[in-house]
């Protein structure tokens, strides 16, 4: 996936800044940089960069805003770094717009994978219909047919209504305002005791290990996220 | 009202004096007596004990008339014949006159005495029940005491900090409801409108004897500390008089009392403060001093290995090239961790970190925690208990995960490898139970409660890798949910550690 790809990387600490971008151009990145919010913007304005890594805690704008900004031009997907026990800082940023998060202090590794994860997103089909296959789930979204390790699955049309929001925004996290307004309606955001429920069912209709779950991974206190590929 | 009672005294005084005066006519008809009019003095005692000074006067007056009338020749004539009988008529005057004088003044003495004698009981009783510990029931008791003993309809103290301390009785309602519109509508007339700053709430207490009671806006002192307003007592009288001046001395004592006890009662808490500042100093100092030891030491590692690898004459293998990035990755996580876990204790501690509570399913927390910590720790068989009827819980999601996590994680570090460690999570009548069972040593009952306090594993004999915070945030977690932990031993060996939070939040 060394594809030249272009990113943006968004931090006011220098030293991560530098060691994210060495970590990148070593893996064939392109990579440019900004220490402000306002500097942000303006450089995505400027070279439209395939991907964005920003920094919630930045010196001027705050990290929402930095996404509504650049939202408002392109959906270029955007990263955001965080640091821990910032739950609601976290949400509030995939609300606003950004596509995933990572808590810092994160590994190379784990930066690479979300990066690729990131790209891959945007490279491929936008929409997904069809048939999805994951491992061993197989969903028919013409047909609505749920397959698990070879059997049917019966899935009530919420449990299904809700599998489908996950496999069509697969590897990404979703926070429960999102997964509840794509399910249960627009009216629906701070109802996310349903959200519970109905995760805990479809996992035990789908998952094999409920403590190793192989698709639908919590990301505690921020939403869900679909596996698609084991990272 | 006291009018009435005036003319009603002269009308008494009226009345003995024609008693006294038909007494008389008794009298003379039978027997001549020498001074039949010394019959009057009676008359004019009771009059000026009974009625007061005016009244006596009244009576005087009377008694003079009357006799002259009825009994001094010649009769119902004010003429007087005989000379000798002026001086009888002007002795009984004086007589009537400086007797009432004095009996009068006695009786101003004596309901002056009686009166203060009250005051002071009062005062006393306010003294007494303002010194109580909880300063709200005080001004409860305070309010209803003196409402009690001068009679009004509602007596009531608005604290200037806004607090509430009770309501009025059921009886009260009608006429503290048609006072409060009576100051909505004049808010002019309210005294909290007279105090700058937010609205204060108002105590009153209690009128039991309603009737037909008018209501008019309530009577105000204010309650002065040393060097500001700290609320008002309010008096709300019946039937619309105002406090007489004696009443208003009263009340000014109790106010006076009130302020006193207010101040005092800040002072306590003042101190009170002052008192957990200097623990949570001493806790700080504690901690700062444990922190530095467990801050150095992995940072130790980090620079011994980041500066062996970058030593120009020795040629590492890649086996201790990657032995030394390893324990810098390790040694960096480990202080990643212990940074969060200050973090959260401290937040909790100034009260900046308030559980999200929503519905949660618990088995699948419990899946959720037990799954991620499988996954990095092998040596460990780590069974889950969780019967199927569990029903989801109000709480905080990441808290309490947080919770499990560090209880497992501490029996993984403490029981032997190879061992079970069960995770159960069960009801408990209104509360959601967890327990985490290990094979370990267990912990001495001694350290029972000590080990959720911070570094209390550095007490302990050979000291396992961790942040020695583990215990003291699940235990401020747990508690910011209203929740408890704590830890026994097993009665096979090893130990449990259990916390139950309440199901419904």
């Amino acid at each position: 996936m060394t594809t030249g790809a272009s990113i943006l990387v968004v931090d006011d600490e220098p030293a991560i800044l530098r060691l994210v971008r060495t970590n990148l151009r070593a893996h064939g990145y392109q990579v440019e940089t900004a220490e402000t919010g306002a500097e942000a913007v303006e450089k995505h304005q400027r070279s439209r960069p395939d991907l964005v890594l920003l920094d919630l805690n930045l010196p001027d704008i705050d990290g929402a805003e930095v996404i509504a900004r650049i939202r408002e031009r392109a959906a270029t997907p955007v990263i955001v770094l965080s640091v821990r026990d910032a739950e609601r800082e976290k949400v509030a940023a995939l609300d606003a717009g950004a596509d995933d998060y990572m808590t810092k202090p994160f590994g190379a590794d784990e930066l690479l994978a979300r990066v690729r994860a990131a790209l891959r997103r945007t490279a491929g089909p936008s929409g997904v219909s069809g048939v999805v296959e994951v491992g061993e789930l197989r969903v028919d979204l013409q047909t609505r047919e749920v397959v698990v390790r070879g059997e049917p699955v019966h899935l009530t049309p919420t449990e299904y209504d809700l599998l489908r929001a996950f496999v069509r925004s697969p590897d990404r996290v979703l926070t429960d305002r999102m997964l509840l307004q794509q399910v249960w309606g627009s009216e629906y955001g701070s109802e996310s005791h349903y959200l519970h429920v109905y995760v805990a069912r479809l996992r035990k209709k789908l998952e094999r290990d409920r403590q190793a779950p192989s698709w639908i991974l919590t990301e505690p206190g921020v939403g869900y996220r679909f596996v698609s590929q084991p990272a | 009202m006291s009018r009435l009672r005036g003319l009603a005294g002269y009308a008494g005084a009226l009345a003995l004096v024609l008693v006294a005066s038909a007494l008389i006519a008794l009298v003379s008809t039978d027997v001549r007596v020498g001074n039949v009019s010394i019959l009057y003095l009676p008359a004019v005692l009771v009059a000026a004990v009974r009625f007061g000074r005016g009244p006596a006067i009244f009576a005087s007056i009377g008694a003079f008339v009357l006799y002259d009338v009825l009994f001094v020749e010649p009769r119902f004539h004010v003429t007087v014949a005989d000379p000798r009988e002026w001086v009888a008529l002007v002795l009984l005057l004086v007589t009537a006159a400086v007797a009432g004088q004095l009996a009068a003044d006695q009786r101003v003495r004596a309901r002056r005495a009686i009166r203060s004698e009250r005051e002071a009981r009062l005062l006393y009783d306010v003294a007494r029940l303002i010194g109580a510990a909880d300063l709200s029931a005080a001004l409860e008791d305070v309010a209803e005491r003196v409402r009690r003993e001068l009679g009004f309809a509602a007596v009531g103290v608005e604290l200037a900090d806004g607090q509430r301390i009770t309501s009025a009785g059921p009886s009260a309602q009608p006429l503290l409801r048609a006072v409060d519109a009576s100051r909505a509508v004049a808010p002019g007339r309210s005294p909290s409108a007279e105090k700058p700053g937010g609205p204060a709430r108002s105590v009153r207490v209690m009128p039991p004897q309603l009737g037909r009671v008018r209501a008019s806006g309530p009577v105000a002192i204010p309650v002065v500390g040393e060097d500001r307003r700290l609320g008002t007592l309010l008096v709300l009288t019946s039937a619309g008089r105002s406090p007489s001046r004696d009443e208003e001395g009263i009340l000014a004592a109790v106010a006076a009392q009130i302020g006193t006890a207010i101040e005092r009662e800040r002072l306590r808490r003042d101190a009170a403060d002052a008192e957990v500042l200097r623990r949570a100093d001493e806790a700080k100092s504690a901690l700062l001093h444990a922190v530095s030891h467990d801050l150095r030491t992995p940072l130790s590692s980090i620079i011994a290995g980041a500066t062996s690898l970058r030593q120009q004459d020795v040629a590492w293998s890649d086996a201790e090239r990657e032995e030394f990035l390893a324990g810098i990755e390790g040694e960096a996580r480990r202080l990643d961790r212990l940074v969060g876990d200050l973090l959260s204790v401290s937040r909790i501690e100034a009260g900046t970190l308030r559980p999200a509570k929503d519905w949660h399913d618990v088995g699948e927390l419990v899946d959720d925690v037990v799954g991620r910590i499988r996954a990095r720790s092998m040596g460990h068989h780590i069974s889950v208990e969780l019967p199927d009827d569990l029903p989801p819980a109000m709480l905080d999601e990441v808290e309490i995960a947080q919770v499990l996590t560090n209880l497992i994680e501490n029996a993984v570090k403490y029981a032997p490898e190879g061992t079970e460690i069960v995770v159960r999570a069960r009801t408990a009548g209104p509360e959601l139970r967890f327990d985490v069972l290990d094979e370990g040593p267990g912990v001495p009952a001694a350290a029972a409660s000590r080990i959720f306090e911070p570094f209390e594993r550095l007490a302990r004999e050979g000291a396992k890798p961790g942040t020695g915070l583990g215990l003291a945030v699940a235990k401020r977690f747990v508690e910011a949910h209203g929740g408890r932990i704590w830890t026994e031993a097993r009665s096979g060996g090893g130990s449990s550690f259990a916390f139950s939070v309440p199901i419904g939040g």
